[in-house]
């Protein structure tokens, strides 16, 4: 029960922080059905982030002297409605404000679940499911988004959400039962030796708490984090856009693509380990291999998913390596631990905000600046193509009016075909003409985004620089 | 700290060197960097230009391919950026007139150069039958033999009457609906004939 209890609490902390990015594959069919613009269906994202990055701390200044299990219900109960708002939201406004209650709700569920895991299990098994619990949703989270966009609908990923942090609900005020003033008959009847020890130890912990020092945050761990967080909205956020929006893959294709990168992820614990390595080994390979990594993916030889599985291994191993030990750095032996387990939360979403802030604009930008050479290399094979000259003069019209229809984003060429009418002898030479155009536009979408990645491999190598000094001094 | 744990510290960041070595290094050899858009070729190099259609349409097609290229290098741009240019909404300057009007000229130079222009009595009789003169007028200038007509005219000194007649804005405007431009083309073409034949017997 206590496993069951605890693991629930973990799925709400998995769930929450899987909400940064899980959204990311639905953002084209939300641009659709709530008929908006590129430009602002990315604050459905950077809201949510931004909220959870301003009110984490704040959160965690509120369980102080609080009981974590009433603040972490109530914060699972707001989340789940908001989700539930989230799901039912008829309009950008409406969807934007939800996934803003929805961080704040979060956040608290967050800051309580580290809190009442730490009471269940141990300090250290507590922080360990906590961390591996927001580590796993932050990686998983575009992979579920795409796969329920693809199913149902996006309505569906914030419908799915609703029924488990019900159910965390009862879990978190299951933990006021057994450590608050009263405890329930059953509950005593079932405590064994252990617990009680345990129910010694921790009250000795609050004793403790109370009067042990308040330790000042580790900025560096938390600077790596934001800076890596940034680095991975690339990896997460940018990448699934070229695989989506680019290259023209479904939000079910590009989620099995990304899988790649929490595959990778789990092959970090077993490799470090088999070769026993240190936290500041991990650290530093993580940030080299993200940067690797994204480098990778800037410099794709074709668009073909093959080539992106290597360079996305490394994300996801990088990703494993370092979320993990910062994590721990930043908090562990630290006091308390739910303050800064909330700057942890707080330094994650504002990289991703840092991250949406810097990469979004050089995108978007250089999208922008693909759009003549693209136009020109269109034009290039409609001129030269083997069709009949009004059969080029039709097909260049339906193309102008869909690269018109589509501003700012990479057009889908299909329209421009499906109503054309030509002699059945012309028809290969059309759909070749076709398939040569959407080469040209996957090759221009890969030239805009590679600034964009190669940006974040920066922001992953000043992540590692900000770590050297840590390597002189040791960790303290 | 000995020598097995500097190797154990070291081991973790030599794997991900390599393993961040060895992918970059595979993309790059099979194009990694290099897979952007085609670059549109130089306009001042002649490039061979073809069409599938025959007779007035495949010529059309072949001195206007020809011609945007010439134009394009005379004005400095690709021949598709000239192509765009005049595919935009909205009046063409008079530069881009002018410099369509020159490259079509040179155009007929450099297919009669290549030996690619029909012969006159083929070009005038096409026109002839898809023009909007009359019935009569049709049947008069059917009747006179193709000897004469290819003695009489060359192919592109009927083009280059035909493009220094051609209003060039009305063709560009013209250019969504098929049956007004194949019309101005022919007319054009027909006239250049008959004003032709007209001097010679004069």
């Amino acid at each position: 029960m206590r496993r069951a209890a605890a693991a629930l609490l973990a799925l709400t902390v998995g769930c929450v922080l899987a909400d940064s990015a899980v959204v990311t594959l639905a953002l084209p069919e939300i641009l659709e059905r709530l008929h908006t613009t590129v430009g602002q269906v990315a604050w459905v994202l950077i809201a949510f982030n931004l909220v959870l990055a301003v009110v984490a701390r704040p959160a965690a200044w509120f369980y102080k002297g609080r009981d974590p299990a009433v603040l972490c219900a109530a914060g699972i109960a707001v989340f789940a409605g908001a989700s539930a708002l989230c799901a039912v939201a008829g309009s950008l406004d409406v969807l934007v404000a939800a996934r803003s209650v929805q961080a704040v709700g979060g956040a608290f569920a967050v800051i309580g679940c580290l809190q009442l895991l730490v009471d269940e299990l141990t300090e250290r098994r507590g922080m360990a499911w906590w961390i591996a619990a927001g580590v796993f949703g932050t990686a998983v989270g575009p992979v579920a988004g795409g796969l329920l966009t693809d199913a149902f609908s996006w309505r569906s990923i914030f419908i799915v959400q609703v029924p488990i942090a019900v159910l965390a609900v009862p879990a978190a005020l299951a933990k006021r039962r057994r450590s608050g003033q009263g405890l329930a008959d059953e509950t005593q009847e079932h405590l064994t030796q252990e617990h009680l020890t345990e129910e010694r130890d921790a009250e000795e912990r609050d004793t403790q708490e109370h009067h042990a020092p308040k330790h000042r945050v580790r900025i560096r761990p938390n600077i790596a984090l934001a800076l890596l967080s940034a680095a991975l909205t690339a990896a997460l956020f940018l990448f699934v856009l070229l695989l989506v929006d680019g290259w023209r893959r479904s939000p079910a294709v590009a989620a099995v693509t990304v899988s790649v990168i929490p595959l990778a992820a789990l092959l970090a614990r077993p490799l470090t380990r088999t070769l026993r390595s240190g936290p500041m080994a991990q650290t530093t390979s993580g940030c080299l291999l993200i940067a690797g990594g994204l480098t990778g993916l800037a410099l794709l030889p074709s668009a073909d998913l093959a080539w992106t599985i290597a360079p996305q291994a490394l994300v996801g191993l990088g990703l494993g390596l370092t979320l993990d030990p910062l994590t721990l750095q930043a908090m562990d032996g630290r006091t308390p631990l739910f303050r800064h387990g909330g700057w942890t939360i707080a330094a994650r979403h504002a990289g991703v905000v840092l991250g949406l802030a810097i990469l979004t604009p050089v995108f978007t930008a250089d999208l922008r600046s693909a759009q003549p050479p693209a136009e020109d290399a269109i034009t290039a094979l409609v001129l030269n193509a083997p069709l009949a000259p009004q059969d080029k003069i039709t097909i260049a019209r339906g193309l102008a009016d869909q690269l018109k229809q589509d501003s700012g984003r990479v057009p889908d060429l299909d329209p421009a075909f499906q109503q054309l009418s030509v002699p059945a002898a012309e028809k290969p030479a059309v759909a070749q003409l076709e398939r040569d155009l959407n080469l040209q536009l996957q090759r221009a979408a890969t030239h805009a985004f590679r600034n964009a990645f190669l940006i974040g491999a920066a922001l992953a190598l000043v992540a590692l620089l900000s770590l050297i000094p840590l390597r002189r001094g040791g960790v303290r | 700290m000995t020598s097995a744990a500097r190797l154990r510290t070291a081991a973790l960041p030599a794997l991900a060197a390599v393993l961040v070595s060895g992918v970059l290094a595979v993309q790059l050899a099979n194009g990694g960097g290099r897979y952007s858009p085609l670059r549109p070729a130089n306009s001042c190099l002649a490039a061979p230009v073809s069409s599938v259609s025959t007779g007035i349409d495949g010529l059309t097609e072949e001195l206007v391919l020809t011609g945007l290229a010439a134009a394009a290098c005379q004005i400095g741009v690709s021949r598709e950026a000239f192509a765009l240019q005049l595919a935009q909404p909205g009046t063409r300057t008079d530069a881009q007139i002018n410099a369509l009007r020159a490259g079509l000229l040179t155009a007929v130079d450099s297919l009669k150069a290549a030996g690619k222009l029909p012969r006159a009595s083929q070009l005038a009789r096409e026109a002839v039958d898809a023009s909007n003169l009359s019935g009569l007028r049709k049947a008069a200038i059917r009747a006179i033999p193709d000897a004469l007509i290819d003695k009489t005219l060359t192919t592109d000194d009927v083009l280059r009457r035909t493009i220094n007649d051609l209003d060039l804005r009305a063709l560009l405007a013209n250019l969504s609906d098929r049956q007004k431009l194949t019309t101005q083309v022919d007319t054009a073409v027909t006239k250049a004939v008959m004003e032709r034949l007209a001097d010679d017997l004069h």
